[in-house]
């Protein structure tokens, strides 16, 4: 009898655990010094990149004033359309921002390794951004010189702001969540800062850093109750990012606007915050990774991981958007599926399905491994859910107004050169920063690298074997289309 | 402050000399490395960090703060809507909470600063610039008498240099 043999079949290349995130070209701590204290020195591009900030930046103030010494009239407000673009950006740059406490904090509560090498520019990412969008309310005011009155402080003409109000609640949380945000950099920063002291030369320099680290030695007793300042700061931070959006959405929901008075709205805001967060995430990281030559810190599997990330939030997205056409076909309310009907065929139909092409359906791409570790399409992704989620904050802001309960109100909008230089002068802001900082500061965690690489010992570490060397991401990256071009 | 400092290119070699030095009892021991590592923390075997109490007296007056200061205002100036009360505890929560957040992470701060004695005005007795790179270092804090015979234990268990200093 002929023996029965199973048809031989090309071998299936494996699913890559995007879990292993173990730096296997990093050898040793002095290593992980030089590398990215190297990243500190400036380049031609740099400056480059930052002239072309502080350009965006003062086109952005010359409008502001041209806004302060004619009016906010000049801004394109239409009335009942008094929220635009200034709004519209103050939600987009918040929204950014939460994905940098979510790496920080809520992926180091979680222990999910592939935050390690990311997390220092998505946390300086958060700081910037959230300092961009507490300009927006501001900006929309008329007269800005009086935000302070927003306050609580006891004064002298004995008036206090109205807690009840979502716009108080919304100076209490933004300001909680930058300072926050801010002192959860710095003392993630101190032990950094201490390294880049120790490596000075310069005496200027040194001097500097020798005041901000404000003379950390890296001492059993400071690491000790480091580790656990840290860990209630991430703590801290995890509901606040949560609320903080939260917070933001009930300056919607709490009004009985047509597409705004909805439930749905504070875990639909946190979702698509998180979504646009990683995004921008994408959208640094990987430029940074490339001219910084950190390919070996900031691994395939690293943005591999925060593409599942990306892929999650999309989908959480996606179903709020349905959520919300299915709640207005539900309820039985006739304005509100008139609204939702205008919406997607209305004036701003050409808004929402950018929203919804760039939001819902581009980041389905995501599924497949191999786009998830193409960086180039990562990165054009990352462009597209940027403007996807813009444009999002749009669809809830212009239609509603433009759309309300009367035919009277339903009107017009569209943004002034006022309103797009303004819009400019922040991105200008944002990228300001964010260059001073990559140049100042480590981009990446120097001592947090140092714990997930193996260290120097005599005799073999009774872990080693949980250590993955093998640097199987790396020569599967060669073969990834994209990743080298 | 005089002691002796011992400077190592091993964990392991580091983690035997602090053993060897504690069951000598030859002084405080202060141990460098440029990341927090398990292994010194067992050695060390200190206690938990009192860290979570700042952090839970501050969270505690700061959520207390949030919700007074809100029904503190509402009932000065109260703004009378039928039906509604004078002060709103759900709303309020929102104050009561992002307080609670704000001087709970401050307190920590200053319980990390308080505790780990920073910011330190002066740091050249004791410490080497490469403990933040790739060195491991420990520092004995002892009297004249006793320094020879800790220089002794830190070169038996692998440093790689041992020095006074004072």
């Amino acid at each position: 009898m002929a023996a029965v043999t199973e048809p031989v079949r090309a071998p299936r290349r494996s699913n890559i655990p995007s879990a292993n995130v173990q730096l296997p070209a990093v050898q040793s701590y002095t290593q992980v010094n030089d590398e990215i204290i190297a990243t500190l020195r400036g380049t031609k591009a740099w400056f480059v990149g930052l002239g072309l900030a502080i350009t965006a930046l003062a086109i952005g103030i010359a409008a502001w004033m041209y806004q302060i010494y004619f009016g906010l009239g000049v801004a394109g407000y239409a009335p009942p359309v008094m929220w635009g673009v200034y709004i519209i950006t103050f939600v987009f740059w918040v929204g950014i921002g939460h994905a940098g406490t979510l790496i920080s904090a809520i992926l180091y509560l979680f222990r999910a390794g592939f935050r390690t090498t990311i997390y220092r520019c998505a946390e300086a990412m958060t700081v910037f951004a959230v300092m961009t969008a507490g300009l927006f309310p501001i900006l929309h005011l008329g007269r800005p010189w009086k935000f302070f009155w927003l306050i609580p402080y006891p004064n002298w003409r004995l008036l206090w702001p109205q807690f009840k109000s979502p716009l108080v609640w919304d100076v209490f949380a933004i300001l909680t969540y930058l300072t926050v945000s801010t002192t959860f950099l710095y003392i993630g920063l101190l032990p950094d800062l201490a390294a880049l002291r120790d490596r000075e030369t310069h005496p200027v320099r040194k001097q500097i850093f020798s005041l901000l680290s404000m003379g950390w030695r890296n001492s059993d007793r400071e690491w000790r109750h480091f580790a656990r300042a840290y860990l209630f700061l991430a703590a801290f931070s995890t509901p606040l990012v949560l609320s903080v959006h939260s917070v933001v959405s009930f300056d919607f929901a709490m009004a009985l606007t047509p597409g705004w008075h909805a439930t749905i709205f504070p875990p639909y805001f946190v979702a698509g915050a998180i979504f646009s967060g990683i995004g921008m995430v994408f959208t640094i990281i990987i430029p940074i990774r490339r001219w910084f030559n950190l390919k070996h810190y900031v691994t395939i599997n690293h943005l591999d991981a925060a593409a599942k990330l990306c892929l999650t939030t999309s989908l959480i997205v996606g179903l709020a958007y349905v959520t919300e056409f299915w709640v207005a076909w539900y309820s039985g309310n006739k304005v509100e599926q008139d609204y939702f009907i205008n919406r997607v065929f209305g004036q701003w139909w050409w808004a929402a399905w950018i929203m919804l092409l760039c939001n819902m359906v581009l980041p389905l791409s995501l599924f497949s491994q191999r786009l998830r570790r193409n960086t180039t399409w990562l990165f054009i992704l990352s462009l597209f859910i940027n403007l996807g989620m813009w444009f999002e904050r749009f669809v809830i802001v212009v239609p509603s107004l433009s759309h309300e309960f009367e035919p009277w109100q339903w009107t017009q909008y569209a943004p002034s050169w006022v309103d797009w230089a303004i819009l400019l002068g922040s991105f200008g802001w944002f990228s300001m920063w964010f260059l001073l900082f990559i140049k100042q500061f480590p981009v990446i965690a120097i001592a947090e690298v140092k714990e997930i690489i193996p260290p120097p010992v005599r005799r073999p570490h009774p872990h080693e074997d949980a250590i993955d060397t093998s640097a199987r991401h790396l020569a599967f990256e060669t073969e990834t289309p994209g990743e080298h071009d | 402050m005089r002691g002796v400092l011992g400077v190592f290119h091993e964990l392991d070699s580091l983690v035997d000399a602090v053993a060897a030095l504690k069951k000598e009892r030859s002084g405080d021991i202060t141990v460098y490395s440029a990341t927090p590592r398990h292994e010194i923390e067992h050695v060390m075997a200190h206690g938990p960090s009192v860290v979570r109490r700042f952090t839970l007296i501050g969270g505690l007056l700061g959520a207390t703060f949030g919700y007074w200061i809100a029904i503190w205002a509402s009932d000065y100036w109260p703004l009378v809507v039928g039906g509604k009360p004078i002060a709103a505890w759900v709303p309020y929560t929102i104050f009561g909470f992002e307080m609670m957040v704000l001087i709970g992470s401050l307190a920590t701060v200053a319980g990390l600063f308080i505790n780990a004695r920073v910011p330190r005005l002066t740091m050249t007795v004791g410490y080497d610039p490469r403990f933040s790179d790739g060195a491991f270092g420990v520092w004995v804090a002892c009297p004249p008498d006793k320094e020879r015979a800790v220089a002794a234990t830190l070169e038996r268990n692998g440093a790689v240099e041992v020095r006074s200093e004072r």
